[in-house]
């Protein structure tokens, strides 16, 4: 296999050279490499080096939006192959700002780290209900409901997703993830989730060992 | 002392007579207030009169407008309303209007009497080198805007920053306002929302345009960015910055440790708005961790980012007496 050509995808995409990215991944699957090591290899280590920068401050928002375009592009190449192949993501996650709240950098930084460690991502916006959030965990069968909030005024909506997930009976399936300025550990413990990072990158690296965990208990 | 009296000693480390200045610089959320008036707050007053009948200091800020009427606006909120250089082109005729703040002159020419006697501070806030792109470019296309299309940012900036020095001068004919913000909101819970080399290489030539000419008019010079500004303070004392604001404990800013690293850099907020939620001995505990800061001088405490709409109107009123004891111990211990 190419390495050099899988670590030219990812230094690229670190550097957000979208383009480039989407011209490598194409002579890789010229090359005959399999989408899968595309994917891990070069795409998502690219990614992963840019999510544990930006958890230590050596990159900064703008970095994480251009890399995470760069990845997009070759995800795009390489999508097709992919479901060709068979190969299954992850986890399924859905994720929103909550009811009332209409901030969404947060939200969108945290689904694109999502998306970089390889998992599927159903983002519902901005201003999402408790009914929305486990509606669509129910029908589109996620793991993880990841809820965001900006506001002191809309954080107890997060309660409310538990509360409503706990009515729904799914809250042995799915896992309950929250972010945002005004919550925290303790906060997530008062409302019964299960998940506060204070960060997107450490979001993601949680939501990954959340989804591994359910897997593995079947 | 007069209200104007007490921030000018503050603002310039000198201690004021009786106490600090008592302000809620962000004033209240329409929420707070209409939660409030069903408590009892009379629904009659003006805005203005909010302040004093609580019984805070008097203040008042003038935002200059950046843009004019007729210019788009986003079609969702944080949308953008232009792309590139093209559509740059496109809304420039309704950007940067001459006359827009002709009224606000007016009411500056008004009260100059009163702002001369100490009745009340001045203060002014313009968009900065990062917030008002985002206005153009929308929350998201901006952070990409640094990558994209780095010369049009520069463009900007430099349009920006001649039109705030052409309306800053026909404030300093009319009178001089005691300190301004640049609002900004660049940094978030996690620290900067750029890095430092970008904000060297697009904000640093900004700021090294416009704040030398409010500095040399006497005006102290603050910069506005929510969320964990710590990390930011050494850029922006690069850049001619006097202080920063609000300061939101809640996205962990340490105000103590800041006063060891900067002791003669300005602050104002600090007041950890969360513990409003709780009760007195949370409030007065947050008033004992800034109280040592209090005394350094060059610190306005104020609640560090807006009071929540469900903390009651009486639980604010506790808030405002604890706010004057401390005020005053700041300056008699």
């Amino acid at each position: 296999m190419n390495t050099e050509l899988l670590n030219e995808i990812s230094e690229n995409l670190q550097r957000g050279k979208a383009k480039v990215v989407k011209e490598l991944v194409q002579k890789a699957v010229d090359e005959g490499i399999e989408p899968d090591a595309i994917l891990k290899e070069g795409l998502l280590s690219g990614m992963n080096v840019i999510g544990e920068k930006f958890k230590t401050n050596e990159v900064y928002v703008p970095e994480v939006l251009v890399a995470a375009r760069a990845m997009n592009m070759g995800v795009g190449v390489l999508k097709p192959l992919l479901a060709e192949a068979g190969v299954k993501a992850e986890g399924k996650v859905c994720i929103g700002t909550v009811q009332g709240d209409l901030h969404d950098i947060g939200k969108n930084l945290v689904k694109l780290m999502f998306e970089g460690k390889g998992l599927e991502v159903v983002d519902l916006g901005t201003d999402v209900s408790p009914d929305t959030f486990v509606q669509t965990a129910i029908e589109q069968n996620c793991q993880i409901i990841a809820c965001s909030a900006l506001l002191t005024t809309t954080m107890g909506v997060m309660e409310e997703v538990v509360k409503k997930a706990e009515e729904a009976g799914i809250r042995d399936k799915v896992k309950i993830m929250i972010g945002g300025a005004p919550v925290d550990e303790a906060y997530c413990k008062k409302i019964g989730a299960d998940v506060y990072t204070p960060d997107a990158a450490s979001a993601a690296d949680a939501a990954v060992e959340l989804c591994r965990s359910l897997k593995a208990a079947g | 002392m007069t209200n104007r009296e007490r921030v000018q000693a503050v603002l310039s480390f000198e201690k004021p007579d009786d106490r600090l200045p008592m302000i809620e610089w962000a004033s209240w959320w329409d929420k707070t207030i209409r939660a409030w008036q069903e408590q009892g707050l009379s629904r009659e007053l003006p805005w203005h009169e909010i302040a004093p009948t609580l019984g805070l200091d008097q203040h008042i800020q003038y935002w200059l407008p950046h843009r004019g009427p007729g210019c788009p606006g986003p079609k969702f909120n944080g949308g953008p309303i232009m792309e590139d250089e093209e559509s740059y082109e496109a809304i420039l005729p309704f950007l940067y209007p001459e006359h827009g703040p002709d009224g606000q002159l007016e009411d500056m020419r008004r009260r100059k009497a009163e702002h001369d006697a100490g009745a009340y501070p001045i203060w002014f806030s313009l968009d900065g080198g990062f917030w008002f792109p985002r206005t153009l470019f929308g929350i998201e296309g901006h952070l990409y805007s640094f990558y994209d299309y780095p010369e049009l940012y520069h463009r900007i900036l430099d349009d920006l920053a001649d039109y705030q020095l052409r309306q800053m001068e026909r404030i300093y004919e009319i009178l001089t306002p005691d300190f301004m913000t640049f609002g900004e909101d660049m940094s978030y819970n996690n620290g900067p929302m750029l890095s430092e080399a970008c904000f060297d290489e697009f904000l640093l030539p900004y700021y090294k345009k416009v704040v030398p000419f409010i500095r040399e008019h006497g005006t102290k010079v603050i910069v506005d960015t929510d969320g964990d500004v710590t990390k930011m303070i050494p850029w922006l004392r690069r850049a001619g910055i006097e202080g920063v604001l609000p300061l939101e404990r809640q996205a962990g800013v340490d105000l103590p440790a800041l006063r060891e690293a900067y002791p003669d850099f300005l602050f104002i907020g600090a007041f950890d708005k969360m513990t409003m939620r709780r009760d007195a001995e949370a409030m007065r505990g947050e008033f004992e961790r800034l109280l040592p800061v209090m005394k350094t001088g060059g610190f306005i405490p104020s609640v560090d980012h807006q009071t929540p709409p469900d903390v009651p109107l009486e639980r604010y009123r506790v808030y405002v007496a604890m706010l004057e004891e401390y005020a005053s111990r700041a300056v008699r211990e």
